[in-house]
């Protein structure tokens, strides 16, 4: 079997655009977590989240290319920019900065994670307004002649592949090409296929991970219908996303796009590339149990970072780290730690927990935010703190410091969950381990 | 195997009458279209989730997606005679069911229409040009309800799949537009292959036949606009041809480990021996017109099957009547098949089903295996004027007696998402 090893990380996410700034204010304790700004929130329960700071997609873009930018949902721009930090980490020039690439287009695969993108309101409801009967849409006035304001490029702006697209066509990247569409859990099953696909040699590289925003009216409203949300921190939204914290009251949304740029370890090695970690073990698995609540016994969620940690031929007592889904709603903090349990039995209180969405709110397809966390950790010797976990949910003892911590890590665990029950878990390790 | 499809719910059926060349397009009747520049379809008829499950009540208010993935499933399971569905709680003995994986290639549900224009009309501010926020989300509050939003969620055929079945082993969803089913099979394969499940359940569901998805498509020009006659729209290969007509549906099929078949004396219908993927990176709104993209996958799936392209009997095209695909389809396959491209049999069930968009790849795989079963081809119908551009033997109108042991089944995607298939004869 193949080697895999990480040689390129790309983040963007509320606490920064870029890996460097990210990992910086991450370490910091920062909290990007505040007043929605992008739209006026005052109708929603819930009025906070975690927005990316402002960015011009023209910048990360080859200007023959910034044309195409009008077609981009935000989704894909996050994408886009993940994969421009991702690429300029990793060493190798692609398409995008060199008439005279050092890759094999046909030998690097993408598969890059999306969620249900949402429509612009605005766009559609303008274009609507011109078949309108008092409030409702005249279906046949929007047949005739209303549906032509959109431009005819309009649904290639909200189809999930298009993250890929985009990124495959900037960087001309024709291997295997996938978009895993499985909520939350989208980012780590596409670094667990692409890691798949590199092993057994379909392969030599490969940008994965994943990009979503539901930073709109219409992501809001239905995190909102879920219950998912805390509409008790509007006043206080540092401290609102509580992971495994007594006090959790709810999830607030972020955005964001985190991608790996995985290869084959010889091939990375020869050509002395920077190697931040060894992927070495990826699990997947599905609740049966139900659509919109994890299963509380946490029974798949622990087989999936049980079968990661198998893959990866290590035992639970070896992991230094563990970047736990942690959204900070009670319910599914408690089915997350039963499935911990599961696996780290009495060792769970001495293992150290990142708590990520604390600090950049949940990421929904973009949690590979939380993977490249996972291997920043590894790379830097660094512990990321949980800062709004201040006493654990039902007299837990869990090992969590509002403060990063500074260590040697040679095993760090990310896992995942989804709404609907899907399970991901993805196990990295120090190369000098 | 298990599909519902436009032509009918059940395997036999609509497999006698795609061999008999009929149509399942005709006016849409799912919203009024009359004045959409496509007003015909090819829409799932008298479709009943209740009659294919034993307890449709876990699955109130599902999208018509997720409605037709159950029942493709429910089909796909029985026939693989697996322990009946109805013990769905309970772990039956003979089934270790975190051994048993899901990978879909599944669309998003739909919109739900009437709360969501309303919302967006009643707050919409004209002078400013922009919605009012604030209105909209009392409006949406009152109309929207938390199961119809949250059943469009892409994974969500997927996770019902899952209550069904009570598969616990690996599951995905793949989203990558026309590709996606022959996407999820060929990756359910490779997971099978690497010993990560014994069981996997593969395929795809969708349905694009409402409002908005057919203004999609209809803004970037892809459908036959051939309203009058609908039978006659969909004409892949045919230089008349003007686009691909919507359809909708599932297809799903049990893949299992062939050790894990034997074990249980499974009827084995065929086996899957290649699967190949690649991107275009050309453009997101056309194909790449050298057709690299699709060559390379072609040539991956026949190098992963071990064949050479003369070993092949049959190939079922993407071929969905859309001017751009149909010739670039037709000279990648030559590009790979050389001389022997013109003695394979080429054919798109599209001109009789439509497009199943994201299940499309499924449906037709499952039509590679029936052609398999039964040494017949299933026609390309509405094949009446040559295009030079089209040259190949598409099985013109009438399907045909022939030798199949080897059928490829091509999907390609918007946005260069290209995947091949291949399946053999179980000997």
């Amino acid at each position: 079997m193949r080697r895999v090893v990480i040689t390129g990380i790309g983040v963007i996410c509320p606490l920064g655009i870029g890996t460097r700034a990210f990992w910086a204010n991450l370490l910091a304790g920062k909290v990007a977590v505040q007043r929605i700004a992008r739209f006026d929130p005052s109708g929603f329960p819930c009025q906070i989240g975690g927005e990316v700071p402002a960015y011009r997609i023209g910048d990360y873009v080859p200007k023959s290319y910034r044309k195409a930018t009008k077609v981009m949902a935000r989704d894909i721009e996050l994408a886009v920019v993940a994969a421009d930090d991702a690429f300029k980490s990793c060493g190798l020039k692609s398409k995008a900065y060199s008439d005279t690439p050092d890759i094999d287009p046909m030998r690097f695969g993408c598969n890059i994670g999306a969620g249900l993108i949402s429509a612009e309101l605005d766009e559609l409801t303008a274009a609507m307004a011109t078949a309108r009967d008092g409030d409702r849409l005249d279906l046949r006035q929007w047949g005739s002649h209303g549906m032509n304001q959109l431009t005819p490029l309009w649904l290639l702006k909200y189809l999930p592949n298009m993250l890929a697209c985009h990124v495959t066509i900037i960087h001309e990247l024709k291997g295997p090409s996938n978009t895993i569409t499985c909520a939350d859990a989208s980012s780590h099953l596409a670094i667990g296929e692409a890691f798949r696909t590199i092993q057994r040699g379909d392969a030599d590289l490969a940008i994965c991970g994943g990009a979503e925003s539901k930073l709109n009216p219409m992501g809001l409203m239905r995190q909102t219908l879920l219950g998912r949300l805390t509409d008790k921190h509007n006043d206080a939204p540092a401290e609102a996303i509580r992971p495994f914290d007594s006090d959790a009251a709810g999830t607030a949304l972020g955005e964001g796009g985190g991608l790996l740029i995985l290869e084959e370890h010889d091939r990375a090695v020869k050509r002395g590339a920077k190697i931040y970690a060894e992927l070495v073990g990826f699990g997947a698995s599905q609740d049966a149990y139900s659509v919109t609540d994890p299963d509380p016994t946490g029974y798949s969620y622990g087989k999936a970072i049980a079968k990661a940690l198998t893959d990866a031929g290590l035992s639970a007592d070896q992991v230094d780290l563990l970047v736990p889904h942690g959204l900070g709603i009670a319910s599914h903090d408690r089915a997350e730690l039963a499935g911990l349990r599961a696996v780290f039995g009495d060792g769970l209180a001495g293992l150290p927990l990142a708590t990520v969405k604390a600090q950049t709110g949940a990421l929904a397809a973009g949690c590979g935010v939380d993977a490249a966390a996972a291997v920043l950790a590894i790379h830097d010797g660094k512990i990321p703190p949980a800062v709004n976990t201040r006493k654990a949910i039902d007299g837990m003892k869990l090992n969590v410091s509002p403060t990063a911590r500074e260590a040697k890590v040679n095993v760090s665990v990310s896992s995942v969950y989804s709404l609907g029950g899907q399970n991901a878990a993805l196990v990295f390790r120090a190369t000098d381990y | 195997m298990g599909w519902i499809t436009p032509m009918g719910h059940d395997i036999e059926g609509v497999w006698k009458r795609l061999l008999a060349g009929e149509s399942g397009i005709s006016r849409t009747s799912i919203f009024d279209a009359s004045t959409f520049p496509t007003s015909i379809s090819a829409e799932v008829k008298d479709f009943r989730l209740a009659d294919h499950l034993p307890d449709a009540s876990r699955h109130n208010g599902v999208g018509r997606n997720t409605r037709f993935a159950l029942a493709a499933c429910a089909k796909a399971w029985q026939m693989a005679g697996l322990p009946p569905l109805s013990t769905r709680n309970a772990q039956p003995p003979s089934l270790d069911l975190d051994r048993v994986g899901i990978y879909l290639g599944s669309g998003e549900g739909s919109l739900d229409f009437d709360a969501y224009t309303t919302a967006a009309l009643g707050a919409w501010i004209p002078e400013k040009a922009a919605l009012d926020t604030v209105k909209w989300a009392r409006i949406a509050f009152q109309r929207m309800n938390v199961v119809r939003e949250h059943e469009q969620e892409p994974n969500m055929p997927l996770s019902h799949i899952a209550l069904l079945t009570g598969a616990r082993g690996p599951a995905f969803n793949c989203l990558t537009a026309c590709a996606a089913s022959t996407q999820a099979i060929g990756e359910a394969t490779q997971i099978l292959r690497r010993g990560d499940a014994d069981v996997m359940i593969g395929g795809g569901a969708h349905s694009m036949i409402h409002p908005f998805g057919v203004t999609g498509f209809n803004r970037l020009t892809a459908l036959s606009t051939a309203n009058e006659d609908p039978p006659r729209a969909s004409r892949p290969f045919d230089a008349q041809r003007g686009g691909f007509v919507l359809g909708e549906g599932a297809g799903m099929v049990i893949l299992e480990t062939l050790e894990h078949a034997r074990k249980r004396n499974a009827t084995i219908l065929a086996e899957i021996v290649g699967y190949g993927s690649t991107a275009d990176a050309f453009r997101i709104t056309d194909q790449d017109p050298q057709g690299l993209g699709a060559i390379n996958a072609m040539k991956a799936a026949l190098a992963d099957a071990g064949l050479t392209p003369a070993d092949v009997h049959y190939i079922n095209a993407h071929g969905t009547g859309t001017r751009e695909n149909d010739g670039n389809e037709t000279s990648a396959i030559k590009a790979v098949f050389g001389a022997h491209a013109r003695r394979c049999p080429v054919s798109s069930i599209k001109s009789m089903m439509g497009h199943l968009i994201a299940a499309a790849g499924a449906v037709e795989l499952i039509t590679c295996v029936l052609a398999i079963r039964d040494n017949i081809l299933p026609p390309t119908i509405n094949l009446e004027n040559a295009d030079p551009e089209c040259d190949l033997d598409y099985v013109p109108n009438k399907a045909r007696p022939a030798r199949v042991d080897v059928a490829l089944s091509n999907s390609f995607g918007f946005g260069g998402q290209n995947d091949s298939i291949i399946v053999r004869r179980f000997a």
